[in-house]
């Protein structure tokens, strides 16, 4: 490149710490730090629940329902006077633990059936994508709404039912990823010297894809998280009186039109503010199309 | 009649500024055939598109480009349209990427002729025609009738050579027009474009990275190199006594045993 | 040749699929009749009696033959609960499914294409409002706009009603503006914001660019080459968003308490009553394979080069 660079900005100077900001900011900017930092309270709150909960989630007055915000409930109670903050705050537990999960099991699984179906080929590789083909012919909500109505209504077979679902999204991106890294030297030579497929799979393959999982998994949570509260409102996941924003946001349907806003609207923007921020972060580190999603 | 006097051209960046071209002077005679070479990057390019109000959104430009006597640069609205549309036609690198992918050959060129100079659809249908047969394409109806996925390369860029003088402009802008295409169809698109310009007296302004092919189909030479014109010259004089270094390693980078000859056909 | 072939994928994906979901259903632990009898003490005479009439005791392939050749007679079955026809309780409730995925599909075309364009060919306050908006309103779950929406149009200016599917054509539209909206809002958002993209792309393409140059109109240039080349990519991504809908229905119904196929499921879940769950899974499954078949064969009407590679 011949063309003259003018010089208008210089290298930031300073100690580590502000050299990772400023780096961070670079990479992210001003809305990217916004949502960084409204996951980490999010996940803080879930992490410090049991020691800055003021109140036991589950246990309500009779003689505190609907109590306004107040010092000794910050955001009020809810129609059985339990303290919506305290709630919340416990919410952020199953609504994070469960999308968790759900990435957690779909980077997992998603991958090993990529390398193995790009490592093996032929009949592996066309006998797991019809799978996953017969899989996609699910609509995820219907997928996991159908384990549910086998296993009964809970948590944990949401999160697994909606993993499920996601595999054949993960997987398919791994896979034509990986497909195309298997065929460049760096993975053809090793090969050729006879190491291994697993080896050179973990060695070579596993670190130049690894950035894709870790993007994938990042916008699937946000999905994840939107289709899990969606199952919990439905009745289907988190049973009450467990707290969980999803829930909550039904839970707080009828006092919502009796004129209490506070519950739902809450745990709704709890949902909301969490994904946008994910969807911001995914956004910026890759893509949709590292999950996989054509939308 | 083209005429570009002290051209400047940066580009904005996030933590930069980009100099892509400083004090550009040159100019085109009424049908003359002057060449613009360099490598890529050296903004030779970029000089051809500034010329059509082509130049991406975060340049600045300073300057000035005539043409016969009208400021080029200040042309807005309509008045832009008209020269763009009748005064100067463009050929770029790679005509897979000029047409669109999801309409046919006829569309482009009636395109061209209805909707960009005014001549009536029906009209231009029927010049589209003998416009194919001009730049020495056979199978006229099919070829109009194909989508430019169809096509070969070369097929292609004589398609957008035939929209280029479908309006008789008096001035080319051609910009690598066979760099992209396959070996054995260069010379053959390279004097069909020749020919062409002959005929219609246009001039033309030719970007290439080839300093040979330049000095055949080119009656003077702009040799360009980090944004600026380091030398310029007659073909002959650019071979035989190249005074910049610059153009000495430029010609002797030349692939041996090709040669152009003045029509543009390989000998 | 790409129809009847896909057609025929579709038909065996559907032939699996009801399998599965029959063997799940079969496989479920509690057994039936414990359901039906709902804890009553009751005779084994009874209880035989109960296995006889829902051939309880047949081998698993038996019954899955007797439900499959049934279902294609549209005999679904019935209800385990309450012994009704569940085909005739499914054409009961597609009306308000069929008519609330249209709106809502509607809603994302018009809305979502139309202010993906607006964001795309304008660079400034309207292009980063909408941006901004498509960012927060994927982030939206349906259900919580259901809330907000009602709370505001119908329970605060009560324009629209609170619950219920309404009677006779446009009653029932009336009902369901609210809830497709709702259903409709994350879609809406994904989709302005791809076509944005995609318009943007278009913008910068050197065939935009060429048509510039050579004088044709902008005005022309943009409806022609960069609206009508972005819809390629969009026409895909909304055909996703609208097949997506189908599942996203079962929890705006439910917010809205709408007579669905999806709240009809969601009970049928709760009760265990398999044969209704069974025969929606199956009614989804179809309608999600048919919309993305037609989605699939609407592109390739519009891109020549798809279209000339299938016929080729």
């Amino acid at each position: 490149m011949s063309a003259h660079i003018l010089p208008t900005h210089t290298r930031p100077a300073g100690t580590p710490l502000a050299r990772f900001f400023v780096a961070l900011y670079e990479r992210m900017g001003v809305l990217g730090l916004i949502a960084i930092a409204i996951v980490l309270v999010a996940v803080l709150g879930a992490v410090l629940a049991p020691v800055i909960a003021p109140y036991d989630p589950t246990v309500g007055s009779v003689t505190q329902r609907y109590s306004g915000m107040s010092a000794a409930h910050l955001f009020g109670t809810d129609q059985a006077g339990r303290d919506i903050f305290s709630r919340l705050l416990w919410g952020a537990r199953s609504s994070l633990t469960g999308p968790l999960i759900v990435v957690g099991v779909t980077a997992v699984f998603g991958t090993l059936i990529a390398l193995v179906s790009v490592w093996w080929g032929g009949l592996v590789d066309a006998l797991l994508s019809r799978l996953l083909d017969l899989l996609f012919a699910f609509p995820n909500l219907l997928l996991a709404v159908l384990a549910i109505a086998v296993f009964g209504p809970s948590i944990t077979t949401a999160a697994l039912a909606l993993s499920i679902a996601y595999i054949p999204y993960t997987a398919r991106v791994i896979r034509s990823t990986a497909l195309r890294e298997r065929n460049l030297p760096y993975v053809q030579s090793p090969q050729l010297q006879g190491i291994s497929g697993a080896v050179i799979t973990v060695r070579h393959l596993l670190p130049n894809i690894a950035p894709l999982i870790v993007t994938g998994a990042t916008i699937n949570f946000g999905f994840a998280m939107i289709e899990l509260a969606a199952l919990s409102f439905l009745g289907l996941g988190v049973q009450p009186p467990a707290a969980d924003w999803g829930l909550m946001v039904s839970n707080g349907q009828q006092s919502l039109l009796k004129g209490y806003p506070a519950e739902s609207l809450l745990a709704g923007l709890c949902i909301v503010l969490t994904v946008a921020s994910l969807g911001y972060i995914g956004e910026k580190l890759g893509g949709r199309a590292a999950a996989g999603r054509k939308a | 009649m083209l005429q570009i006097d002290d051209l400047s051209l940066t580009l904005a960046g996030k933590h930069a500024d980009l100099s892509i071209l400083r004090g550009v002077s040159l100019s085109v005679g009424a049908g003359e055939a002057v060449g613009l070479v360099g490598e890529s990057g050296s903004g030779k390019s970029m000089t051809l598109r500034s010329i059509l109000h082509m130049a991406p959104v975060n340049a600045t430009i300073a300057g000035q480009i005539l043409l016969d006597g009208e400021d080029v640069l200040g042309l807005r609205g309509e008045d832009l349209r008209r020269m763009r549309s009748r005064d100067v036609s463009m050929i770029a690198q790679n005509p897979h990427a000029v047409l669109n992918p999801v309409l046919p050959v006829e569309r482009y060129l009636v395109e061209g002729m209805h909707d960009a100079q005014g001549l009536a659809t029906r009209a231009a249908r029927v010049r589209a025609g003998e416009l194919l047969e001009q730049v020495g394409i056979d199978e006229v109806d099919r070829v109009l009738r194909s989508y430019p996925h169809q096509l070969s390369g070369g097929m292609l860029q004589r398609v957008v050579i035939a929209g280029a003088i479908a309006g008789k402009p008096r001035l080319m802008l051609a910009d690598e027009p066979t760099t992209a295409l396959d070996v054995t169809t260069q010379a053959e698109v390279m004097a069909i474009l020749d020919d062409c310009r002959r005929e219609l007296g246009m001039a033309m302004l030719f970007v290439t990275h080839d300093l040979d092919l330049a000095a055949a189909v080119c009656d003077r030479i702009n040799v360009m190199k980090d944004g600026e014109i380091v030398e310029t010259g007659v073909p002959e004089q650019l071979r035989d006594d190249p005074q910049h270094p610059y153009t000495r390693a430029l010609m002797a980078s030349r692939p041996a045993g090709i040669t152009w000859t003045s029509t543009g056909g390989i000998k | 040749m790409f129809v009847i072939r896909r057609l025929l994928a579709l038909a065996g994906v559907l032939v699996v699929s009801s399998f599965l979901v029959f063997g799940a259903m079969y496989a479920a632990p509690g057994s039936p009749e414990n359901f039906l009898v709902q804890g009553r003490t009751v005779s084994p005479d009874v209880l035989a009696a109960i296995r006889e009439q829902y051939s309880l005791d047949d081998p698993f392939l038996v019954r899955f033959w007797n439900w499959i050749t049934n279902v294609l007679h549209g005999d679904f079955g019935q209800s385990l609960a309450n012994r009704q026809d569940v085909g005739e309780m499914l054409a009961n409730r597609l009306p308000t499914t069929l008519m609330l995925v249209s709106l809502a599909a509607v809603i994302i075309v018009v809305l979502g294409i139309g202010l993906g364009i607006i964001a795309g060919t304008r660079d400034g306050a309207l292009d980063k409002i909408i941006v901004l908006g498509s960012n927060l309103g994927f982030a939206i779950p349906t259900f919580f706009a259901a809330l907000i929406l009602m709370s505001v149009f119908s329970v605060a200016l009560g324009w629209f009603p609170v619950f219920g599917s309404g009677d006779g054509f446009l009653d029932r539209i009336w009902h369901l503006t609210l809830p497709a909206f709702a259903l409709a809002l994350p879609s809406t958002a994904v989709v302005a914001r791809i076509t944005r993209t995609a318009i943007r792309e278009e913008r910068d393409s050197e065939h935009s660019a060429m048509a510039l140059a050579r004088g044709v109109p902008g005005g022309l240039v943009l409806r022609r080459h960069v609206i009508r080349n972005s819809m390629l990519p969009v026409s895909t991504i909304v055909g996703v968003h609208i097949a997506g809908l189908i599942a996203g229905s079962f929890v705006v119904e439910y917010a809205f308490t709408l007579d669905g196929l999806g709240t009809l499921l969601v009970s049928a879940v709760q009760r265990k009553d398999f044969a209704i769950v069974q025969a929606i899974a199956i009614i989804l499954v179809g309608a999600f394979g048919i919309i993305n078949l037609l989605v699939d064969l609407l592109y390739a009407s519009i891109d020549p080069r798809v279209r000339l590679g299938l016929s080729a």
